[in-house]
C-alpha cells in the first residue's frame, strides 16, 4: 500500500477517496490536489507511481496544513475562544453544544453518558 | 450562513463615533452600549465597553484576539445555576 507523508497509508480505493484518509483533507481538498498534481481521481491508490506519491507529498508538506500540524491548529482555534471569554468559549469550557443546538434532550456526543438524578419522580406519582 | 462581505462588517455607527470621541479624549470609562450586535473592529482594541445583557452592563475589555465577534457573545443573557442540590430538593418536590 502506497506511503503519503509517513505515516498515512491510503487503501486501493480511488486517489480522490483516499486521499480523504489524511487528517485535514476532505472532499474539496482531494480533488484539489488530484487537479494540481494531474493525477487522474479515478486512477486506484496502489497504482500510483512512486513520482505521483512524491509529488504529492511535495505538495502536501510545502502547501497544506495536515495532520498533527492541523489538529494542533483546530485546538488553537478552541482555545482562544474559550481564552477570550465569548459565548462559544464557555460552550467549549462546559462541554455542551456550541452551535446553539437544544440541551434539553439529545446532545449526548457532547454531554456524555447520560447521569441519572436519583429521586425525581415520575408523573404519575406527582399528581 | 455569514453575512456578504459586499456590506462589509456589521458596526453600529454611533458606538463608533463613541469610540472615536473616547479615544480623543483619552478617557478610561466604560462605553456603556445595548448594541449586542454590532461586530467588534480593530479600533475597540484596547477600549473598555459595559454591554447590556438584559439585566446588567457586563464590563468588557476588549483585546485583539475578540476582532471579529460581535459585542454580545460576551455578555451572557442566560443564568444557570445548576440543577439538584439539597436546597432545590427540598423546596422544588412534595
Amino acid at each position: 500500500m502506497p506511503r503519503i507523508l509517513g505515516i498515512d497509508i491510503p487503501n486501493d480505493k480511488r486517489t480522490v477517496i483516499s486521499l480523504r484518509y489524511i487528517y485535514g483533507i476532505g472532499p474539496f481538498l482531494a480533488e484539489q490536489l488530484c487537479d494540481r498534481t494531474g493525477i487522474s481521481p479515478d486512477k486506484r491508490a496502489r497504482d500510483l507511481t512512486e513520482d505521483e506519491l512524491a509529488k504529492l507529498a511535495a505538495l502536501l508538506d510545502n502547501e497544506y496544513v495536515v495532520e498533527g500540524q492541523r489538529r494542533r491548529q483546530v485546538q488553537q482555534n478552541i482555545g482562544r475562544l474559550r481564552d477570550i471569554g465569548c459565548y462559544r468559549g464557555l460552550r467549549h469550557r462546559k462541554g455542551l453544544p456550541v452551535h446553539g443546538q437544544r440541551t434539553r434532550t439529545n446532545a449526548r456526543t457532547r454531554k456524555g453518558p447520560r447521569k441519572t438524578v436519583a429521586g425525581k419522580k415520575g408523573v404519575k406519582e406527582m399528581r | 450562513m455569514g453575512r456578504s462581505s459586499k456590506k462589509g462588517p456589521y458596526v453600529v455607527e454611533r458606538l463608533l463615533d463613541k469610540v472615536d470621541r473616547a479615544e480623543q479624549t483619552g478617557s478610561r470609562e466604560p462605553i456603556k452600549t445595548w448594541a449586542r450586535a454590532c461586530t467588534i473592529v480593530p479600533e475597540f482594541v484596547g477600549k473598555n465597553f459595559a454591554i447590556h445583557n438584559g439585566r446588567n452592563f457586563i464590563k468588557l475589555y476588549v483585546t485583539e484576539d475578540m476582532v471579529g465577534h460581535k459585542l454580545g457573545e460576551f455578555a451572557p443573557t442566560r443564568t444557570f445555576r445548576g440543577h439538584g442540590g439539597k436546597a432545590a430538593k427540598g423546596a422544588g418536590r412534595k
